[in-house]
């Protein structure tokens, strides 16, 4: 029998999916209020408001609509969320990990982070904090040990952030999530090239379970999922800088 | 040697030792809570390992040896720790938040940035009005004449507010950066720290960035010649077919410019202006 066409279906806790067009398409149950975050579409199923995962605006959202087997953040998850921006993806994070979990959402600039900041105060499970995902020992003091590491920063040493970040805060059942944005790597390389090179430095520490290509919806963007393995954890320093000191020039206008 | 973590979380300190459960006290400034000043080592007898600096230091004030935990401590140390209540640790991050996003627009730079972006915006409106004139025609009298009237007195009180948003941004400029604001203008100074996002990625901006920043074409080919730089001090004193050759040379006093001004705080305007007019002179003089 077929299913309806026009509802959304439960495939996980708060994760909904549609059928209806050529690619799905997912929603997730809304915890703030108002409901809509960032001018998606919202739906009642069953009673529970519902938002639509926008796949152009957020890539988790993307890899998703694109058939997305990897880690994702579950119900009752500690979630860390490094580059958070305004939150349209963050937003979606907290709805998945609803309101026993947590996201700990960090952003660096100033004019994003003021919206975000708006949004954590309507979200009763999002936690902005202002703060230099590269500089991880700055946040100690806010962040527990969290269950996922989600990594959307557009800096060319993004891999170097996931490891410092998941050294001080990833559990070791933990999973990390790593939008690779290969046009912010250097535009000297393809972002094949980019993507090889991200997956050989991912190598050791981390086990990687799934990686996709986000287009057509973010062109020259991948997301990649792994896990840490004992490599990663048995930390070999003390609490550690990252290698690249200064931030590059460039803010959001 | 006994050795154990004191650790920050949210309202409240921690102290985690091997083998015993972690024990909390609620801290945030001052010396430390006698709860965790008890169980610390003598410094004879064992060590603290202390990620916090203000912590560190207080730990210190007691007379324990503090160092810095390797990251497995930290781990394990902070694996113990019990979950912090919901509503607590909700309020207190967004406190913290809030402070800290207030702390950080309410720099002179911040301010500046943001009254340079508003000006921009304002400046647009001022022009749209002025130019939506010409497509209305109110007739000599009768209830559109009024209207227009009306719309006079809108203009002028709109004008005004640029004037005074324009003045203020001024004066701040020169004050955030003095160098720049002599050599380019304090409007244009404002707007290109505005566009470089800050003083330190202006005082890092090459002079062929600093030529193009805020050109709404794409470098690629033939790039764009001006971007916010066109609108310089003493552009319209050198004839069109030279001015793309007035901003390369702009760009590179700017560059020393706005390295002064982040760097070395260094008054370079004298020097800077006589060079920049010796330029204008020469591409003058060559017509």
């Amino acid at each position: 029998m077929r299913r309806p066409p026009d509802r959304p279906r439960a495939v996980a806790e708060h994760l909904y999916r549609r059928d209806e067009d050529r690619r799905p398409e997912f929603w997730t149950e809304g915890l703030g209020e108002p409901l809509s975050v960032y001018g998606e579409r919202i739906a009642f199923v069953e009673g529970r408001p519902l938002r639509r995962w926008e796949p152009y605006r957020s890539k988790l959202g993307a890899a998703l609509a694109r058939g997305w087997s990897g880690p994702i953040p579950s119900a009752g998850e500690r979630w860390l969320y490094l580059g958070a921006a305004t939150g349209t993806t963050a937003s979606h994070v907290a709805d998945l990990v609803g309101r026993e979990g947590r996201v700990y959402a960090v952003e660096r600039s100033l004019r994003p982070f003021a919206r975000l900041l708006r949004l954590g105060e309507r979200y009763p499970n999002l936690l902005p904090l202002l703060a230099d995902a590269r500089r991880p020992e700055a946040y100690l003091d806010r962040v527990p040990p969290v269950d996922g590491l989600y990594l959307d920063v557009a800096q060319p040493d993004q891999v170097d952030l996931a490891l410092a970040n998941a050294r001080h805060f990833l559990r070791g059942s933990g999973a990390l999530l790593l939008a690779l944005k290969t046009s912010s790597m250097g535009r000297e390389k393809e972002p094949r090239g980019h993507l090889a090179e991200a997956l050989a430095r991912l190598e050791g520490p981390w086990e990687v379970e799934e990686t996709i290509p986000l287009d057509p919806f973010h062109k020259r963007h991948y997301l990649i999922g792994a896990r840490p393995t004992r490599a990663l954890l048995a930390a070999p320093s003390a609490p550690g800088v990252t290698r690249r000191a200064a931030p590059r020039a460039g803010r959001e206008r | 040697m006994a050795t154990g973590v004191l650790l920050r979380e949210g309202p409240r300190a921690y102290w985690v030792e091997p083998g015993s459960p972690p024990v909390g006290a609620s801290w945030a400034a001052g010396p430390l809570p006698e709860a965790l000043r008890r169980r610390l080592p003598p410094p004879d007898r064992g060590d603290v390992a202390c990620a916090d600096p203000a912590l560190g230091a207080v730990a210190a004030a007691t007379g324990a040896t503090v160092r810095s935990p390797t990251l497995a401590e930290l781990r394990r140390a902070r694996e113990t720790l019990p979950p912090a209540p919901a509503a607590e640790e909700r309020s207190w991050t967004l406190a913290r938040a809030r402070s800290d996003l207030a702390k950080a627009l309410a720099q002179p730079v911040e301010t500046l940035i943001a009254l340079a972006r508003e000006e921009e915006r304002v400046e647009r409106a001022v022009g749209r009005e002025a130019g939506a004139v010409d497509q209305f025609l109110p007739g000599p009298a009768g209830e559109l004449a009024e209207y227009a009237r009306d719309w006079e007195l809108y203009r002028a009180a709109q004008r005004e507010h640029h004037d005074r948003l324009a003045a203020r941004l001024d004066r701040l400029a020169r004050s955030s950066v003095p160098n720049l604001s002599a050599l380019v203008g304090p409007r244009v100074a404002a707007r290109l720290l505005a566009a470089a996002g800050g003083l330190e990625p202006l005082g890092r901006a090459t002079g062929a960035r600093l030529q193009i920043l805020g050109a709404r074409r794409r470098p690629a080919g033939h790039g764009p010649r001006y971007g916010l730089i066109y609108r310089a001090a003493r552009m319209t004193d050198v004839p069109p077919e030279r001015r793309g050759r007035y901003a390369r040379s702009l760009a590179a006093l700017a560059v020393i410019a706005a390295r002064a001004d982040r760097f070395t705080q260094a008054d370079l305007s004298a020097p800077l202006v006589a060079r920049r007019d010796r330029r204008v002179e020469q591409l003058r003089r060559r017509s």
